[in-house]
């Protein structure tokens, strides 16, 4: 039988002198041609001009070759420039082998002579590669444009909102019985001084009044299946034992005989075991907590019933599962106070009128517990202030970073403070002053003007807390002590609880610091290194109101820009497969896989690699112990062929 | 003076250290020509036996080069390299196969000087230790 040898194409490019100059072209040229492997080979000058490009094509027409070799500068700058034109010839894109003569050799050789010898080992090991190539198809797939959110915080709910304007279906799930996150506790936003409640309320109604957007408050993620363009997320919506009808008048709230601290108000105030968390919240549904309800508990209590303007009681209410289709996920759950109760010196938790930053925001929230009012447990007003700033920050045993949003807050007490009590002494105790742009330079300049005391303390590692009667000592390296009604420990902020199940659930990973770690710090912030799985707001990181907005927005941005509606997304070209004449069925593949692309088909038994999911790698291909994966376009044999011709002689 | 010029293959991944050795071109960082590159897409796709069969087919030194470890594009795949290196790396003495005639590394995309002096070490060392005789199974292929 008689085997026609592949017709293998061979352009040595010049690159004006770049590579000319550092190789004897001229000598490869021959070399090449005595080989007698190449049915074509020239010599010709940029490449990836448009005359260059033009020249190309026209030579692939003229000889259409089986493969073609271009020797010039790096596949990651032109091999797709060259593999576009080819497809434009009707020649697939694996056909298109680029020799990298200029980053790897013609740039950093001394030795012309070498230069050109390596020049030529290159190019037999591109030959031997291209004989092999498998034609690779473009491979597109209908995708979902709707999103789902974890987390209603500030940011879950411009992202809500945004995703909604681009038309989209949009599931926003809480875990808490309302949306607001940590931004409704809060009575205003520093620099600007702007009103929480007020930047909230008129988003809230919007959101509860898109019908792009299904709220599920008091839910939980269980599980998320699929990939980019088409994941299936299992939710499990708590009963809340209280139906959609109501809207939140309060009437039961008097009527029910359980009182219990309430978590909305850090404990500070009190709440009901049938309770909402603020007036206006959405959903404006009440809900009841199962677990403190007497109803519930010994069947002897059903005040709320008939109380209720509505008839919204209803104690026969089930968890519900539900299992959403969504394109693409943005993770929005938030952060965490940091806790300072491992430290005694700092006297949280022992000394009565020490508190934390997030409790002293609860203190002066107009929905707080005491409806705004800046006072100590004994109900009296503080005169002296002492605010520490980084307390259980920039410590290994607490939070080890600096959350860099925390010093604008806590010199904002003193802001909030005088406006109350303007006679009030303030104090911030601190070290380093993280503020971010002018604003909050200037913010912090008024403070120093309006009253506010800056103490400089040496280490804050030395600070100690004393209670001394009716009032607070606070003793430390590097300044005289003080003495104050209150004090107010200023935390960091860590990563949101169930951070770890939701990145184990996701299959995202998190950074060092234990927050969401972004596909890149610098170009893609709010992308996880998951396709299609996006973080916002503080779950990406410790940031502030601004932040938190503009990252749900890009997020938000990133997804209405790729999956449009009507509109295929491209898969991966480069992916893995299983041969399943060779598979073994070990799921060695399995374990290795960093994107749980393969799965086992207990029928066959044989792993299958799920190719939407599939990023290409190859981890799986070399650890197959049977052959049977196989990496589309680094294919053992490619790379084989490679090794053997970079090392002929 | 020692004129071998050793043959090293060095499997690189696309997005860190294949970029750290264009970087290295760009910045006209001069290395070895004994060093010739093989682009993978990962440190992760590199089967022990492409490692063997580069011995096997003439080559006096191998060097696997990745992301730094946390920075892996695909997440762990150098990981995983990692481990399969310390093993071949046991199992290469048992060939006869001086270890240190394979090196892993981890270079950046922005490491090009970082690039340049790993593989000008690697050339050295390799240099130093001469030509690679092979015996017994390795030569023969493992049959």
């Amino acid at each position: 039988m008689n085997v026609e040898r592949p017709k293998i194409a061979l352009f040595l490019c010049e690159c004006s002198t770049n590579i000319s100059n550092f190789i004897d072209l001229p000598a490869v040229a021959d070399w090449a041609e005595s080989t007698k492997d190449f049915c074509f080979v020239e010599v010709s000058n940029l490449l990836c001009s448009p005359d260059g490009k033009k020249h190309f094509a026209e030579k692939l027409m003229e000889h259409k070759p089986d493969g073609i070799i271009v020797a010039a500068c790096s596949p990651k700058l032109h091999e797709k420039t060259f593999q576009d034109i080819a497809e434009e010839v009707g020649i697939n894109m694996s056909r298109v082998q680029m020799a990298n003569i200029r980053e790897n050799v013609s740039w950093v050789t001394k030795d012309k002579k070498k230069a050109t010898e390596k020049a030529k080992a290159m190019i037999k090991a591109a030959l031997q590669r291209v004989i092999l190539a498998e034609d690779l198809e473009k491979v597109t797939m209908e995708a979902i444009p709707d999103v789902l959110i974890i987390g209603g915080g500030i940011a879950g709910i411009e992202a809500a909102l945004t995703a909604s304007k681009a038309g989209r279906k949009v599931y926003l799930v809480e875990k808490d019985v309302s949306l607001g996150g940590s931004v409704i506790k809060t009575e205003e936003v520093a620099p600007n001084m702007e009103c929480s409640p007020c930047l909230l309320a008129p988003r809230l109604s919007e959101i509860r009044d898109d019908p792009n957007i299904t709220v599920l408050a008091s839910s939980e993620i269980t599980d998320v299946l699929g990939f980019y363009g088409n994941f299936l997320v299992k939710v499990r919506k708590k009963a809340r034992y209280v139906e959609e009808s109501c809207i939140g008048c309060e009437a039961c709230f008097d009527v029910c005989p359980v009182t219990v601290k309430s978590e909305f108000h850090l404990g500070l105030g009190n709440r009901k075991a049938i309770y909402a968390l603020f007036p206006g919240s959405v959903p404006a549904s009440a809900v009841i907590d199962s677990d403190l309800c007497k109803h519930f508990i010994d069947n002897s209590c059903d005040a709320c019933v008939p109380a209720c303007p509505f008839g919204s009681i209803n104690f026969d209410e089930k968890d519900e599962e539900l299992e959403i289709n969504v394109g693409a996920l943005v993770v929005a759950t938030g952060s965490k106070d940091g806790d300072v109760s491992n430290f005694a010196e700092l006297g949280y938790k022992t000394i009565k009128n020490v508190y934390t930053l997030p409790e002293f925001e609860r203190l002066a929230s107009s929905n707080g517990p005491f409806g705004g009012k800046i006072q100590l447990r004994n109900g009296e007003q503080p005169l002296s202030i002492a605010v520490i700033h980084c307390a259980g920050s920039l410590r290994e045993d607490g939070i080890p970073y600096c959350s860099g949003t925390c010093c604008v807050d806590a010199i904002k007490v003193g802001e909030l403070v005088r406006k109350q009590i303007p006679a009030a002494k303030v104090f911030n105790v601190h070290n380093d002053l993280v503020f971010v742009g002018p604003k909050e330079n200037a913010f912090y300049r008024k403070q120093v003007k309006d009253g506010t005391q800056f103490i400089k303390c040496s280490d804050l590692k030395t600070i100690q807390i004393i209670e001394k009667g009716d009032k607070i000592r606070i003793d430390g390296k590097g300044f005289k002590s003080i003495k104050v009604d209150m004090v107010i420990l200023s935390t960091g902020l860590e990563p949101a609880s169930g951070t770890n199940e939701l990145a184990d659930m996701l299959n995202i990973d998190l950074g060092k610091d234990g927050f969401f770690k972004a596909d890149h710090d610098l170009l893609n912030e709010t992308g996880s290194v998951l396709e299609g799985v996006y973080v916002a707001g503080c779950s990406a990181g410790p940031c502030n109101v601004a932040t938190s907005v503009t990252r749900a927005r890009s997020a938000v941005g990133d997804i209405i820009s790729k999956l449009i509606p009507g509109r295929e997304i491209e898969l991966e070209i480069l992916t893995s497969v299983i041969d399943e004449e060779k598979c073994g069925a070990c799921k060695l593949c399995i374990s290795v896989c960093p994107y749980k692309a393969i799965s086992f088909d207990e029928e066959k038994n044989i792993s299958i690699v799920t190719e939407a999911i599939c990023r290409g790698c190859g981890t799986c291909v070399a650890s197959c112990p049977s052959g049977a994966a196989k990496a589309k376009h680094f294919t053992d044999d490619q790379i084989y062929a490679e090794i053997g011709g970079l090392l002929y002689e | 003076m020692n004129n071998f010029e050793p043959k090293i293959v060095a499997f690189t991944c696309n997005w860190c250290s294949y970029a750290g050795a264009d970087k290295a071109g760009m910045m006209k960082l001069k290395y070895s020509a004994d060093v010739k590159l093989i682009r993978v897409m990962c440190t992760g796709r590199v089967d022990t036996q492409f490692v063997m069969t580069a011995f096997r087919e003439g080559a006096d030194g191998v060097m696997i080069l990745g992301c730094h470890p946390g920075d892996c594009h695909y997440r762990t795949g150098n990981v995983k390299a990692l481990k399969r290196y310390k093993l071949l790396k046991k199992t290469l003495v048992q060939f006869g196969i001086n270890d240190k005639r394979l090196k892993l590394d981890w270079v950046a995309a922005g490491e090009a000087e970082l690039f340049q002096k790993v593989v000008n070490e690697m050339a050295e060392t390799v240099k130093e230790l001469g030509p690679l005789h092979l015996t017994g199974n390795v030569e023969q292929g493992g049959k």
